[in-house]
């Protein structure tokens, strides 16, 4: 078969020759080779690069197949590969970035639409009832209808600002959907972003507490949240991010408005923000802007908290978080976030 | 045989079946089938997917196959392989001396 005429080989991502390659293909389709790529596999024939495929996390992207040598069934040996290969690293859910054009192929390869771009890009995932099943989740306690709006927060880590935006969403509503990022990009871990807000919101009792998982502004959804630099993709990300919200989340939840904290200082969410202004009223979801919480004459923000610690000023930040995250800072367990972010310069 | 992990066995190329199987305690077998000959063998693929699963015990799963035209014996053996990694076996008689 002519599939032995094709080498496979892992590419080696240090290698500047092997990358530039790779980089110089991906070119050719239009692609570019993302920043966060972990893992990338490709077909030679002899040395000409005939298919590439890569992977970061749990989403492939970066997939080529050379013009000359479409049609020849390589797309499917490339994601098998790269399957198997997250599948023996722990990861069996797996996504998939790609052009609304190449929807066809991947979902011969097993893969189900979840939400599109029209024209720029479609994301899809490998289980048939993967969105279907967190929606279950979420939506299991709801109980009878009611007037439901929704905020989404990282909290990292929980401070009176975002107290303040939950407690002036959740005095404005019936019932309140918080949803607290997923994803562990930021200093402070999943699990403790939620504990933290969990414990700081208990005197409201309107208010539904959810983990964002994969389908809220997660590394699938929107893979330039977490880089963190203002680019022409963070648009399309965020309208994908935004699509999966206002058709499968809202309507799940019975969610007509969303609050939002207003942005003076990262460009990324305020980029996402403007966004959502534009779409989410087409679709019948008001968005409210919450201006933030001024102490001293400064907004609060967790990246100023963060700030803080990172310079040792401890005591300020007992003015910026509520009495729980205070706690928290102080306790044993916090030792090694603090030390990290001591460590490291980076916004999140 | 009791489902442990996730396992996956197989290809997505012609001729070739990619099992994943994952535990689904208490709840029997589950089988979502997509394939190319669906209309024509679909039944006899859940049949021989749920067949093999019998006679290895296994009681409850989810099983996710994504079907490229598979003979019976292929399936048979990817489901084999499947479930033996999942269930971290690997005390297969593969060959006879």
């Amino acid at each position: 078969m002519w599939y032995d005429n094709f080498r496979e080989q892992v590419i080696n991502l240090q290698s500047k020759t092997e990358r530039d390659q790779l980089e110089e293909f991906l070119k050719k389709q239009n692609l570019s080779l993302d920043r966060d790529i972990e893992y990338t596999v490709a077909l030679f024939d002899g040395d000409k690069l005939a298919a590439a495929g890569s992977f970061s996390g749990r989403v492939l992207k970066c997939i080529a197949v050379d013009e000359e040598y479409k049609n020849m069934g390589l797309s499917s040996k490339i994601v098998t590969h790269l399957v198997n290969e997250a599948y023996s690293r722990g990861r069996t859910h797996l996504f998939i970035y790609t052009k609304p054009e190449n929807k066809a192929i991947f979902s011969e390869l097993g893969f189900y639409s979840i939400a599109e771009v029209p024209a720029k890009v479609v994301l899809m995932e490998n289980r048939p009832d993967g969105i279907k099943k967190y929606l279950e989740e979420i939506a299991r306690d709801n109980g009878d209808k009611k007037d439901s709006a929704a905020v989404i927060v990282n909290c990292n880590p929980f401070t009176l600002g975002h107290r303040y935006l939950i407690e002036y969403a959740a005095s404005r509503c019936q019932r309140l959907h918080v949803f607290v990022l997923w994803e562990d990009k930021s200093s402070f871990p999943a699990e403790i972003r939620y504990r933290l807000v969990k414990e700081g919101i208990q005197h409201l009792t309107n208010v539904v507490l959810h983990k964002g998982k994969d389908y809220i502004i997660s590394d699938a959804t929107f893979p330039s949240y977490f880089i963190k630099e203002y680019q022409e993709l963070v648009e399309t990300h965020a309208r994908l991010d935004l699509e999966i919200f206002t058709r499968h989340i809202a309507p799940s939840l019975d969610i007509n408005r969303r609050f939002v904290g207003e942005e003076p200082y990262c460009k990324v969410t305020s980029a996402y923000n403007a966004i959502m202004q534009e779409i989410l009223p087409i679709q019948g979801i008001d968005v409210q802007v919450v201006p933030r919480m001024v102490n001293d004459g400064h907004p609060i923000s967790a990246s100023r908290v963060r700030e803080l610690i990172r310079e040792g000023k401890l005591n300020e930040v007992k003015e910026l978080v509520p009495e729980t995250t205070y706690k928290f800072l102080l306790s044993p367990e916090a030792e090694s976030i603090k030390k990290h972010i001591q460590s490291n310069s980076q916004r999140h | 045989m009791k489902i442990h992990d996730v396992g996956i066995a197989g290809t997505l190329e012609s001729s070739d079946i990619i099992i994943h199987i994952e535990k689904n305690e208490g709840k029997g077998i589950e089988i979502e089938l997509k394939s190319t000959v669906e209309n024509q063998f679909g039944n006899q693929i859940r049949k021989v997917i749920k067949e093999t699963l019998q006679e290895l015990g296994v009681t409850d799963a989810i099983v996710r196959a994504n079907d490229k035209g598979a003979l019976d014996c292929t399936i048979r053996a990817r489901v084999l392989t499947a479930v033996n990694r999942s269930a971290h076996s690997n005390n297969l008689p593969w060959e006879v001396k």
